[in-house]
């Protein structure tokens, strides 16, 4: 049984010091450092046919691949570039489905005595409650700020990516800047509910509410921790 | 060649080494020295995130294969690789066109008025 470490010890080695300094799942980094080992073997094989001894040749395949700290920087800022694709992707996503169980709760609810819905977006004169008026604005704005940058972190992570200059930050920060974003849409959200709860709980609808804030916690949770994650992986970028 | 004097043109010089047909990762390190005649010897180690840049961007695609017992990541030029390629080959010959002739020692001023 010759398995990799069994052929070159040095190459798994330096394979380790690169992994050590990667982000990322585990499966990603087990697709970078099984293609940087084939690479290295061949690299070795080429000298072993050309006469060198294994050690020898192995020495010479990692010097010919450079500093792994070179490696690994290189790669950080590509796994940084996926994580926010798939950060804003999900983002982008659930925006709208938390958003649809607020607005389910919402027309469950008797929250003022005659609503025109369809008026709110010209102007706080639809029957509202100013507090929740100016809740809702609040909230329209987060959203904003959610899509604007998921869909920025998504625009350049892919294929218009041909056209921009190489920065590697400038995905992580987009996608950070989304994960806060709905960070405050949701605690808005939540907040007006429990301002709702406070003053007039009998006009709310109980399982609407408590579903869309449940949805509303859970993203809550999720995306601070994808936003710290970003903002990690933009700080860690050069 | 050091990698510095290299950069802004490596995403150029990738594709044009995938251009004749796929290549994995050791073999387009090869290329690009036996196509430049050993005068491009980069670190190995940076040509990998590089391609996964170009198979980001869709200019390049990448698949598992094994031969020999190795597997190996082969990539290979997309349609929309090979334009960029079209498009990457045209802005280099202006430029080194342009460079060429600014460098060129001008001829003596004899006939300047």
């Amino acid at each position: 049984m010759t398995g990799p470490a069994a052929v070159a010890p040095s190459v798994e080695e330096y394979l380790a010091e690169i992994t050590a300094r990667l982000p990322g799942s585990a499966r990603t980094r087990a697709g970078i450092v099984a293609e940087l080992r084939s690479g290295l073997l061949d690299a070795m094989d080429a000298r072993v046919a050309a006469g060198l001894p294994a050690a020898d040749a192995a020495a010479a395949a990692i010097s010919e691949f450079g500093d792994p700290f070179a490696v690994a920087g290189g790669f950080r800022a590509e796994i940084a570039a996926g994580i926010a694709r798939r950060v804003s992707i999900a983002l982008l996503a659930t925006g709208p489905l938390v958003g649809l169980l607020w607005i389910a709760a919402a027309a469950a609810s008797h929250l003022a005595p005659r609503v025109r819905w369809t008026a709110l977006p010209r102007g706080l004169a639809a029957g509202l409650p100013p507090v929740l008026a100016a809740g809702l604005l609040l909230v329209a704005a987060a959203a904003a700020v959610t899509a604007c940058g998921a869909l920025t972190g998504i625009a350049v992570t892919g294929q218009l990516s041909r056209w921009l200059n190489d920065r590697p930050r400038r995905a992580p920060a987009a996608a950070a800047v989304a994960g806060f974003g709905a960070v405050g849409a949701d605690a808005l959200g939540l907040a007006l509910l429990a301002a709702q709860l406070a003053t007039a709980p009998g006009k709310l609808s109980p399982a609407a509410a408590a579903a869309a804030a449940a949805a509303s916690a859970a993203r809550i949770v999720l995306a601070r921790r994808a936003a710290r994650q970003c903002l990690a992986m933009r700080a860690a970028l050069t | 060649m050091r990698a510095e004097t290299l950069k802004g043109h490596l995403d150029g010089i990738l594709l044009a080494v995938l251009e004749p047909g796929p290549r994995h990762g050791y073999a387009i390190m090869e290329a690009l020295r036996e196509r430049s005649n050993g005068q491009v010897d980069l670190p190995t180690g940076t040509i990998y995130p590089a391609l996964h840049r170009l198979e980001r961007a869709g200019l390049i695609q990448a698949a598992w294969s094994s031969a020999g017992g190795r597997r190996r990541r082969v990539y290979e030029l997309t349609p929309a690789g090979r334009g960029a390629l079209d498009t990457e080959r045209g802005t280099w010959r202006e430029f080194s066109a342009a460079v060429t002739a600014l460098l060129q020692p001008a001829p003596l001023a004899a006939s300047s008025p």
